[in-house]
């Protein structure tokens, strides 16, 4: 579904981004880790074809996403770090307008903001200017408008971000619940939420990949040493691998 | 095109869901009536004058299209130096600055609908803006239906100056807008270049031969005189048709690039 490579990006002299290669099949829920000013937002935004690469190719179903870049963005949601909103409209003039720039037909639209707002929890503040929401709210309208158009593909940049307990379980299951029709690219500092939501992870440091896996074999892989009686050590969490690949 | 009035129709409920566009509206409005009024005084005093000197030549030749309107048209021009980089500042400078940009980059519209889109709204509410002065005309035709009264072709032909002119205005100041992220900025930079188009033909009584005729051609509120008088100049009208064309390629390369920086 999104093939990823070779990919790499500069800005100047800072390489941001450095030869990096993966794949996400249909369906897939994918996490994509790693420290901060690690290129987590810039490999998103080549993705979703905000920025245009340095060099390398992405492949979204089959498009290129330099060659047939608006193909490529009608099977997209994006939700990038701060929820791209416009503070002076209400939440429904939002989602409306989003709506109609994805190619929403005006018959269908008015359903489909009322069906990602209810999914995403916005229907309480809907008539509600976005100025005036809180950080969850608005997190959760910048949600409602990735879902927008029912994309095959989703890239969300830190989902859970300002979220309260409850809503980030919230977000979870609502996310878990698209895996299979949709597949899904998420970036988060939220160590636990990758064991939860995602089967495979993506783990990158300075621009570069350092683990590429599936959960249980990245576990299997820096398990601890055997011990006498031929048992594997005791599994590693998540976040004992995290530190010892993007320490080095 | 549909993108485009979808990017319009979401510039539109932003203005006039914020005060920029009420509060430019009132300004216009409210100087351009000190302006109507001054002017409506002096043909006042200027026809008690012919008939008190009995002079019936002199009153056929005054009217109120060059009595006031052509002047008012003039006026109104200058004002628009006033109010246009207000309208414009936040066109493209806020998208950057609130990452809404990202949005747009993300979603399948090209950037030519982006500035399309945004360019339709800023007419709209040029269209808006000059329609409230509308009120002069009317106000003068109704209370001398009796006299020559209005010539309403004139005065309309003023009016498709005026919008020519505001157009020229607000491809520039989206332009401008599209270069920075602080719409203060955007509003300074734009006012200062308008301004220059409009005292640069303060210096051509200055010079002469070629230099006169060059300067005289940049300055813009002097291409407004054709129409307000009733006639339409090609010249003019590619005038200000050439720096709307300018500053929408411009805008739209300034939109391309931004994501390449």
């Amino acid at each position: 579904m999104i093939e990823v490579s070779h990919l790499s990006k500069s800005y100047r002299d800072l390489k941001a981004v450095d030869d990096v290669s993966f794949q996400v099949q249909s369906g897939e829920i994918l996490g994509f880790l790693g420290p901060n000013g690690a290129g987590k937002t810039t490999t998103m935004r080549i993705l979703t074809g905000v920025l245009p690469p340095s060099s390398g190719s992405v492949k979204v179903s089959g498009f290129d996403v330099f060659e047939q870049p608006l193909e490529v963005k009608k099977r997209i949601g994006y939700l990038p770090e701060n929820p791209p909103v416009y503070t002076d409209m209400t939440v429904r003039a939002y989602l409306r307008f989003v709506a109609s720039i994805k190619g929403v037909s005006r018959k269908a639209r008015e359903g489909e903001v009322d069906r990602v707002a209810q999914k995403t929890n916005c229907t309480q503040f809907i008539q509600r200017v976005i100025g005036n929401l809180s950080k969850g709210q608005r997190q959760r309208v910048g949600l409602a408008q990735a879902l927008l158009g029912d994309p095959e593909v989703l890239i969300l940049d830190e989902p859970t971000v300002g979220l309260d307990p409850a809503q980030i379980i919230e977000v979870r299951q609502l996310i878990k619940s698209l895996a299979g029709k949709h597949t899904i690219v998420l970036s988060t500092h939220i160590l636990p939420e990758v064991t939860a939501i995602c089967q495979k992870a993506l783990i990158i440091a300075q621009g570069k990949v350092v683990a590429y896996d599936t959960l249980a074999n990245l576990q299997h892989a820096h398990a601890g040493a055997a011990t006498a009686d031929g048992q594997t050590g005791p599994m590693p969490s998540l976040e004992e691998i995290f530190l010892k690949l993007t320490s080095a | 095109m549909k993108n485009a009035f979808a990017i319009a129709k979401k510039e539109l409920n932003i203005y006039f869901a914020t005060p920029i566009a009420y509060v430019m509206f009132t300004l216009f409005v409210v100087i351009g009536s000190y302006f109507f009024l001054r002017l409506l005084g002096a043909y006042e005093q200027a026809s008690l004058m012919y008939m008190r000197f009995n002079s019936p030549e002199m009153m056929n030749r005054l009217n109120f299209q060059d009595a006031i309107f052509r002047a008012l048209f003039g006026n109104l021009g200058v004002i628009l130096i006033f109010v246009v980089p207000f309208l414009t500042m936040r066109l493209v400078a806020e998208e950057k600055k609130q990452k809404t940009i990202e949005l747009l980059y993300s979603t399948p519209i090209t950037p030519g609908q982006i500035v399309w889109g945004k360019y339709l709204a800023a007419l709209a509410i040029l269209v808006c803006t000059l329609a409230l002065t509308l009120l002069y005309p009317a106000l003068v035709h109704l209370v001398a239906r009796d006299a020559q009264g209005v010539e309403w072709r004139s005065i309309f032909l003023g009016y498709a100056g005026l919008f020519l002119l505001g157009a020229a205005y607000m491809a520039l100041g989206l332009f401008i807008s599209s270069l920075t992220e602080s719409q203060v900025v955007a509003a300074l930079i734009t006012f200062v270049v308008l301004l220059m188009t409009w005292i640069i033909g303060w210096s051509a009584a200055e010079t002469e031969g070629p230099t006169r005729e060059i300067v005289t051609y940049l300055s813009s509120v002097s291409h407004l005189d054709s129409f307000s008088k009733g006639t339409v100049d090609l010249k003019d009208v590619v005038y200000f048709l050439s720096i709307c064309a300018l500053g929408l390629f411009a805008t739209h390369r300034a939109v391309e690039a931004h994501r390449w920086s």
